[in-house]
Order: C-alpha cells, then structure tokens, then sequence
C-alpha cells in the first residue's frame, strides 16, 4: 500500500494511502474428492539438455531426432520434473555461460517497427512518496468528454489515515463529485509528468475521481498509458482466431 | 476469416469484425538489447536453487497438484467459486449473438480496469438483410455504453466487455475486469478501556506531591 503526498485545491498537501482495488481470484480448481488444486512450477529441462544443447552433441536435427526415438536424451532423471524454489534471474550469453556484467540498450521503434533511437536503459525513479506532494493541477476534465479519450488500464483507491485526512480526502471527493469531473494528476512543479509509482514500473497519467455517498467518500485515482483511438495506419486483419 | 463479434440491436443485428489495439501500434515499442562486455548478445534464463543449473526460455512448465502432492490434469480438475459452487462454463461470445440490453454509467465502466481494447470495423454481410449500423452509431456516439459478459474463447473467466465510441468516432470493445472499490467512512476509534480497579482506587483530588 503506496504512501503518496496529495494537495488539495487550496495548496494545503496531506500524506494519505493508495491501496489496491484489482479484485482477487474468484476461480478454485478442486479434484474429484472437492480436494483444492494448486499449480506449481516444475523444471522441463535445463540448458544442458535442451535442444540446442542436443544439437551440440549429436551434431544435426536428423541426429537428433534419432537420439529422441532411441532413448531420453532429453531427461535428466536428476532434475527433471523437479519444482522450482528459490530461483533468480540471470543472463546468459551465446556460449550459454552465466554473465555477470552487462550492458541494456533500449532500442525505440516505430509503430512499423523501424528503428527511431537507441540509448542507455535506465530504470525510471519513482515520483510519488511522502516526500514528494502531488500538486493540484486545476485541470479538470468533465466525466463525459473524458471516458472515451483515454483508456483506464489500472486504479488506485485514494484513502485517509486519520480523522483530519478523512476530512480532507471527503472534501476533495465531494469538489470533483459536484463538479462531475476528473482531476488530471501529475507529478512535478507543475504538476505535468506522469506517475512513476515504484522504482523501473511503467509511468502513468493519472486522472482522480470523487464520489460520495453520505458521510462516505470514494476517490480513485484512474491511471491511464494509451489513448482510445483507432491506429494512424491500417495494421493486419484482426488478431486471433475468433473460431 | 475471424468470427465477427454480432450484437443484437433494436430488432436487428449488426456484425463487427475486430482489430486489436495497444500500445505498440498506436506509439511503437521498445525492444532491450542486452549484450555482455565482449558486445556478445544474452538472454534471460532462470538459475535453479542449486547455484550452477541455468533453465532456458521453454524449460519449465506448470503442474496441478492435489493437497497431498500427487498430480492431477487440469481436465480432471472442476472450477468452483470461492464458496464451493461450480461456475458454469460459458462459450465464447462469438458463438452467440450479445444482445444490447444492458446500459452502463460512466461510473459503472470507470469501475473497471480495462485491459484489452478492440477497434470494430462493420461491413455488411453479403445476401443479409441490412443492419442497424448507423443508428447503432450514433445512439453510442451520444455516450451511450453497452455492458455484456464478454469470453473470447469460452470457458470459466467471463470478463466484462464494454461497447461504446471513442473520442475519435470510432467504435470500440473495451474488455475489463471489476475492482473491489468501496465507500470509506470514519470509522469510530476504539475507546479506551479503563480497568474498573484502578478507577476505584484512584484519588479525584489532584496529588501535587507526584509533580
């Protein structure tokens, strides 16, 4: 549950929690005695013994193949089948060594895939903490010209931590409930850069919503990264089989 | 050809054809190229809890286990809901036709997080009777969102989809999921519990001689 720093309109900032609203797992798979499944992650084969690896050591794919009728070369009985726990991540170069040091380029693309830039990869710092209020941007954008601009692709319930933040986040909720409008929300002195939540994630513009009902409020922070609207040029028939 | 997507409208049907969309066909992509100090390319393996045994891309699976660790196939396995109650398995929307009966807020579709977003594209269907095409448009161009259960190939996960026009005009399938968002209130502080013999005992008149 992220801490953020928020400002209301009158430039007064308040540090509340940003909890998480996706809904959980509604779906349990049980056997025929109603027993519980779980799912596990087992190990097929390591690189010692997949088919590049065969291909080493027989020499060609008809080899292989042969290899494959004739026994298990593909299976070590040490290993195979066996879960996996406490693994990492890691490199691996065209020798199929681990590597230690490694240099990440970013390469931007076109939507036509063509090349548009390279440079350094650099995890992106995050910009909402404690430390770093959200201003008011003043931008607010009526519901009914918005939901159809941008697409909502995750959300934030904005919440109080005490009595005098209950207050505060009611109050907000209830200015943008009557405006009937979303609050455009940005980091920075001027309140224009998106959202980056956590150290490397994905940066999102942020659009906040109040409802109330009572002396209850509801504010939602909606995060966006794409626009609804049609591609400029026309790409390949419609992906998937519907059939 | 893919399955049109056919909705019911008025008396009518109108057939789509779809068109994904995301990100990398309407702002391109970013690709990683990641290479070791001898410019030499590498790739993201797993390393196994035993330090030295790396498992390449395609070498692990997912198994489905019993309580007590035995295998079981997943076509053996029945989905039930969180308090034991089978799901019904649904068929994928584009065996059926979606009739459009059920009209969301914009608040209802806010309440979603939408995660696949489908541009339609209508034409009629040679030999048919015409459809309701441009009245169809124009009712969702006034803001109008159609909500139905929404399955792309059948089965236990119906997610919701959402029918309405874009800011550009044209029209859309936006697929979600509903979140668990809910009203807050202050809630009351626990009061604080005075133990009854300590009260007894306690003097009401002020000891000047503990300051």
């Amino acid at each position: 549950m992220p801490e953020v720093s928020l400002c209301n309109s009158k430039g007064r900032d308040a540090q509340v929690m940003a909890e998480s609203v996706r809904s959980p797992v509604l779906v349990r798979w049980i056997d025929g005695q109603d027993r519980q499944a779980t799912s596990a992650r087992i190990l097929k084969s390591t690189l010692d013994y997949d088919y590049d690896a065969l291909l080493q050591r027989v020499g060609s794919p008809q080899d292989v193949a042969k290899a494959l009728i004739a026994g298990d070369p593909e299976i070590d009985p040490e290993t195979t089948g066996s879960f996996l726990r406490d693994t990492s991540r890691v490199f691996v170069n065209c020798d199929r060594k681990i590597v230690y040091g490694v240099t990440q380029i970013e390469i931007v693309r076109n939507p036509d895939g063509s090349e548009k830039t390279r440079r350094p990869r650099k995890a992106q710092m995050p910009n909402v903490n404690a430390d770093q209020p959200l201003l008011w941007s003043g931008k607010l954008l009526p519901k009914r010209e918005v939901y159809n601009k941008f697409v909502f692709v995750q959300k934030l319930q904005v919440v109080h931590i005490n009595g005098l933040t209950y207050d505060f986040l009611f109050d907000i909720a209830r200015q943008l409930e009557e405006k009937n409008s979303l609050l455009l929300v940005g980091a920075g002195p001027k309140a224009a850069q998106p959202l980056i939540l956590r150290y490397g994630a994905l940066p999102y513009r942020a659009f906040l919503e109040g409802r109330t009902r009572g002396t209850e409020y509801c504010l939602l922070l909606h995060l966006s990264n794409i626009e609804l609207k049609a591609p400029a040029a026309p790409t390949a028939a419609a992906e998937g089989n519907a059939s | 050809m893919a399955k049109p997507l056919v909705f019911e409208f008025r008396g009518g049907q109108v057939s789509f054809g779809i068109q994904k969309v995301d990100r990398t066909k309407l702002y391109g992509y970013v690709d990683t190229e990641v290479v070791d100090e001898g410019g030499r390319a590498c790739e993201l393996g797993t390393l196994l809890g035993d330090g030295h045994s790396v498992v390449g891309k395609g070498g692990t699976g997912l198994a489905y286990l019993s309580p007590d660790g035995l295998w079981r196939k997943k076509a053996d396995l029945r989905p039930v809901d969180r308090d034991g109650k089978p799901i019904p398995t649904a068929k994928s929307t584009f065996d059926t036709v979606v009739p459009l009966t059920d009209q969301a807020t914009i608040e209802d579709y806010l309440s979603h997080n939408v995660y696949l977003i489908y541009l339609l594209t209508h034409e009629q269907p040679e030999g048919m009777a015409p459809q309701p095409i441009e009245e169809l448009v124009e009712h969702l161009r006034e803001g109008t969102i159609y909500r139905f259960p929404f399955t792309y190939r059948g089965g236990v996960s119906t997610t919701v989809g959402f029918l309405l026009a874009g800011g550009d005009g044209n029209l859309f399938l936006c697929v979600g999921v509903p979140t668990v968002i809910e009203y807050v209130g202050l809630k009351a502080t626990a009061a604080v519990v005075v133990d009854p013999g300590d009260e007894s005992a306690e003097d009401e008149s002020l000891d000047f001689s503990m300051v």
